[in-house]
C-alpha cells in the first residue's frame, strides 16, 4: 500500500517536467522546427532559478530569471534556426551542450559542486488540497505537489484550445504543414515559427524551475538527465497532438516512477525501465509509418 | 555541377572558430583573467611541444573515425546521430572481450576485439537503418534518442552482470595485457593512431575515388533522382549506415584498448566522442581532409583543457563553452557556398546597373 502510494505520487511528480516540455514542444514540432534544445532550456532554467534564489533570496526573482534565461536561449535558437536557416538539430544539440558547459563553468568558478538553498524548505512549496488529501491513495497522489505541477496538468486543455481553436495555433500548423502555401497567403511564416518555439521555451522554463527549485531546492549539473529527449519521444508518439502527446508523457512519467521505486527491489535491472520511452517511440513511429504507406504503390525510394 | 569554391567553405569553417574563441576571451576577461595567456597555454602546449603534439594525435585518432562516421552519412543526408551510442556499444563489448576472452597472441586478441566492436556498432546502426530504408521512419530522431536507451542499457550491464567486484566505483574489469595497445615512447600515443590513419586513408579513397563515394554525394543531392538513374537507394542507405556504425565501433574499441582499458559510466567523456565527431564533421565540411585537420585541432583543444586546469586559474569548462559555441555557429552558413561572396556582389551590381539602365 505504501509502495503503491509512493508509485502513484512519484508518477505525478516525474510526469510534471516531461509533460511541460511536451506541451511546449508540440508547437515547435507542428511548425516543423523540431526543438531538441528543450533539454538545454530546462537545464538553464533549473540553474538560473537556483543561482538567483541563492544570490538574492527571492523566489519571484528566481522564476523571472529562469524565464529570462529561456527567452535568451529562445532568441539564439530562433535567430540561428529560423532567420538564418541553420540546421535546427545541430543548433539544438549545441544549446544542449552550451548550457551544461556554462553551468559547469560558473559552478567551478564558485568552487562548488552543486547549488543549495538551506533556508528554503521545499515542503512549504507544496500545496495540500483540503478534503482530497484525506482520500486514501487518490489523496496521496493528487495532493501535496508544488504549484507548477497543477499548472502543467491544467495546461493540457489550454494547449489543446491554443492549438486548435485560436488563429495563432492554426497558423502555426499551417506553416508547418506547407510553408510555401503559407507564404503565398502572405502569412509571416518566420514569426509563427518564433512564436511556436517561444511557447516551448516558456514551458521548459517552468519545467526547469520545477525540477530544481520546487522539488529539492538543489541544482546539480546535468540534472535534467535526458528528460527533454523523453519529451521529444512523447511528442513523436503523439504526432504533436496535445492530448495524445500528454498521454504518452504521463505513460513515460509512470515508467520513470516505476524505475525509481522498483530499484529498491530489482536492483540495477530496474534502470532498464528507463529505456521504455525510446523503445515505445521507435515502435510507434514504425507502426505509424507502416500504416501510412500500406497502400503505397509507387516504385523505388521516396523522400520522407 | 559547378566546381567547388574553397574560399567560402574555408571562411565558413574559420569564422565560427574565431567567433567562439572571441566569446571565450570575453568570458575570461569578465572573470579577470588574461585570455591570450590562457590560449597560449592551451594551444601552445598541445600543438607546439613534441610530447603535447603526440598526445594530441593520440586523442585525435578516435575523433577522426567518429568524424568520418558522421560525415559519410551527413553527406548522403541520412543523418546518423547515433554515433555516440554505436561507439559506446562497440567500446563496451570490445572491453568485455578484451577482459574475459583469454587469447595469448596480442594481434589475434586485438583483432577479435575490433571485430566484436565493429559488429556491435553495425548492429546498433542497422536498427534505424532498416526502419529508414523499409518503413521510412525518420532516422534522425530514432538514432538521436536511441543513444540514451543504449547508455541506460550499458549502465545496467556495467553495474549489474559485468561489474568488477573489487572496485570502489562502477566499472567493468580491465582488459587483459594482450588486448592493450602500449604507449610508444613517453607520450600517450599508441599504434592505434596508425590504425586510425590507415582507416582514414581507406575511407578517403572510398569517398573520392569509388562509385560508392559518388553515389553518396548523388543521394545527398537528390535521392529520387539517384534512384531514377539506377542507384539502389535502399541498399545504399543500409550500406552507409553499416559503414558509419563500423567506424563508430572501431573508434570505441580503439579508445577502449588504447586509453581507458575498462568501461566506466563516463567512458566517452562529456560531451562524448560521438558528439565531438559531429563538430569535427561540421568543421571539416564533410570532406576527409578537412576532418583530419579538424580532428587534430579539436583534440588540441581537448588536451589543452587539462593544461588550462593545471597552469591557470581559469575553470577548464571554458573549453566546453568554446566547443559548444563553435557548433552553434557552425550550424549556420554565413556565406553561401555555391555562390561565393564575389559572385553575389557581382550579381548585385548587375541588378543595380540593370535598374539604373531602366
Amino acid at each position: 500500500m505504501q509502495l503503491l502510494g509512493n508509485i502513484l505520487y512519484d508518477s505525478v511528480y516525474h510526469t510534471t517536467p516531461i509533460l511541460l516540455c511536451v506541451l511546449g514542444g508540440i508547437f515547435a514540432y507542428k511548425a516543423n522546427v523540431l526543438n531538441i534544445a528543450l533539454e538545454g532550456f530546462m537545464l538553464s532554467a533549473s540553474f538560473v532559478a537556483m543561482l538567483v534564489t541563492q544570490l538574492t533570496g527571492s523566489l519571484v526573482l528566481a522564476y523571472l530569471a529562469a524565464i529570462a534565461s529561456c527567452l535568451l536561449l529562445w532568441l539564439i535558437f530562433s535567430y540561428m534556426g529560423v532567420t538564418k536557416r541553420g540546421n535546427v538539430i545541430v543548433i539544438g544539440l549545441a544549446i544542449n551542450m552550451l548550457v551544461p558547459a556554462v553551468a559547469g563553468f560558473v559552478l567551478q568558478y564558485m568552487n562548488t559542486a552543486n547549488l543549495t538553498v538551506p533556508w528554503l524548505n521545499v515542503a512549504d512549496l507544496k500545496i495540500n488540497i483540503p478534503l482530497i488529501q484525506d482520500i486514501p491513495l487518490l489523496g496521496k497522489m493528487l495532493s501535496g505537489h508544488p504549484i507548477t505541477t497543477y499548472v502543467a496538468f491544467l495546461l493540457i486543455p489550454v494547449m489543446g484550445i491554443l492549438m486548435f481553436r485560436t488563429r495563432t495555433g492554426v497558423y502555426i500548423r499551417v506553416v508547418g504543414e506547407n510553408e510555401d502555401a503559407a507564404n503565398s497567403l502572405g502569412l509571416p511564416t518566420n514569426r509563427y515559427k518564433y512564436i511556436a518555439v517561444l511557447i516551448g521555451a516558456l514551458c521548459a522554463a517552468l519545467a526547469g524551475v520545477n525540477l530544481s527549485l520546487e522539488r529539492m531546492a538543489l541544482f546539480t549539473n546535468n540534472m535534467t538527465a535526458g528528460r527533454g529527449f523523453i519529451a521529444i519521444a512523447a511528442i513523436y508518439c503523439g504526432r504533436g497532438a496535445p492530448l495524445p502527446s500528454a498521454m504518452y508523457a504521463i505513460v513515460f512519467g509512470v515508467a520513470r516512477a516505476l524505475a525509481v521505486n522498483l530499484g529498491l527491489f530489482a536492483g540495477p535491472a530496474a534502470a532498464l525501465i528507463d529505456i521504455v520511452p525510446y523503445v515505445v517511440m521507435t515502435l510507434v513511429l514504425t507502426a505509424v509509418s507502416v500504416i501510412k504507406r500500406r497502400n503505397n504503390k509507387l516504385r523505388g525510394f521516396q523522400v520522407g | 555541377m559547378s566546381k567547388t569554391k574553397w574560399g567560402p567553405k574555408l571562411f565558413n569553417s574559420i569564422l565560427p572558430v574565431l567567433l567562439a574563441f572571441g566569446i571565450g576571451a570575453v568570458v575570461m576577461l569578465c572573470i579577470g583573467q588574461n585570455p591570450l595567456e590562457a590560449y597560449r597555454i592551451m594551444l601552445g602546449k598541445s600543438l607546439f611541444t613534441e610530447k603535447g603534439f603526440l598526445n594530441t594525435l593520440h586523442y585525435a585518432a578516435p575523433l577522426v573515425l567518429t568524424g568520418l562516421a558522421i560525415a559519410i552519412t551527413f553527406k548522403a543526408n541520412i543523418f546518423n546521430m547515433g554515433v555516440e551510442g554505436q561507439l559506446l556499444f562497440g567500446g563496451f563489448f570490445a572491453g568485455i572481450v578484451g577482459a574475459y576472452v583469454p587469447i595469448a597472441d596480442p594481434l589475434l586478441h586485438k583483432l577479435l576485439c575490433f571485430g566484436v566492436g565493429m559488429l556491435c556498432g553495425v548492429i546498433f546502426a542497422m536498427v534505424p537503418a532498416l526502419l529508414k530504408a523499409y518503413f521510412h521512419v525518420d532516422q534522425m530522431v530514432v538514432t538521436l534518442t536511441l543513444n540514451y536507451a543504449m547508455a541506460k542499457v550499458l549502465e545496467y550491464l556495467a553495474t549489474g552482470p559485468f561489474r568488477e567486484a573489487g572496485s570502489g566505483y562502477v566499472c567493468t574489469p580491465t582488459v587483459l595485457d594482450s588486448a592493450m595497445f602500449y604507449r610508444l615512447g613517453n607520450s600517450r600515443i599508441t599504434s592505434f593512431a596508425f590504425v586510425a590513419l590507415a582507416i582514414f586513408l581507406a575511407v578517403w579513397f572510398m569517398m573520392r575515388r569509388t562509385k560508392l563515394g559518388y553515389e553518396i554525394t548523388a543521394i545527398g543531392r537528390n535521392p529520387e533522382f539517384a534512384e531514377a538513374t539506377g542507384v539502389r537507394v535502399h541498399r545504399k542507405i543500409l550500406m552507409l549506415m553499416a559503414i558509419s556504425g563500423a567506424l563508430s565501433g572501431i573508434a570505441g574499441t580503439g579508445f577502449m584498448l588504447s586509453e581507458k582499458f575498462k568501461y566506466t559510466l563516463t567512458f566517452s567523456g562529456n560531451p562524448g566522442l560521438g558528439w565531438d565527431g559531429m563538430l569535427i564533421a561540421l568543421l571539416g565540411r564533410h570532406s576527409p581532409a578537412g576532418i583530419l585537420i579538424a580532428a587534430v585541432f579539436y583534440s588540441a583543444l581537448k588536451t589543452g583543457a587539462d593544461n588550462i586546469n593545471m597552469y591557470t586559474t581559469v575553470p577548464k569548462e571554458i573549453v566546453a563553452v568554446i566547443q559548444s559555441v563553435m557548433i552553434l555557429f557552425l550550424a549556420v552558413q554565413f556565406l553561401n557556398e555555391r555562390y561565393g561572396l564575389l559572385d553575389r556582389l557581382k550579381a548585385r551590381k548587375e541588378v543595380e546597373t540593370d535598374a539604373a539602365a531602366r
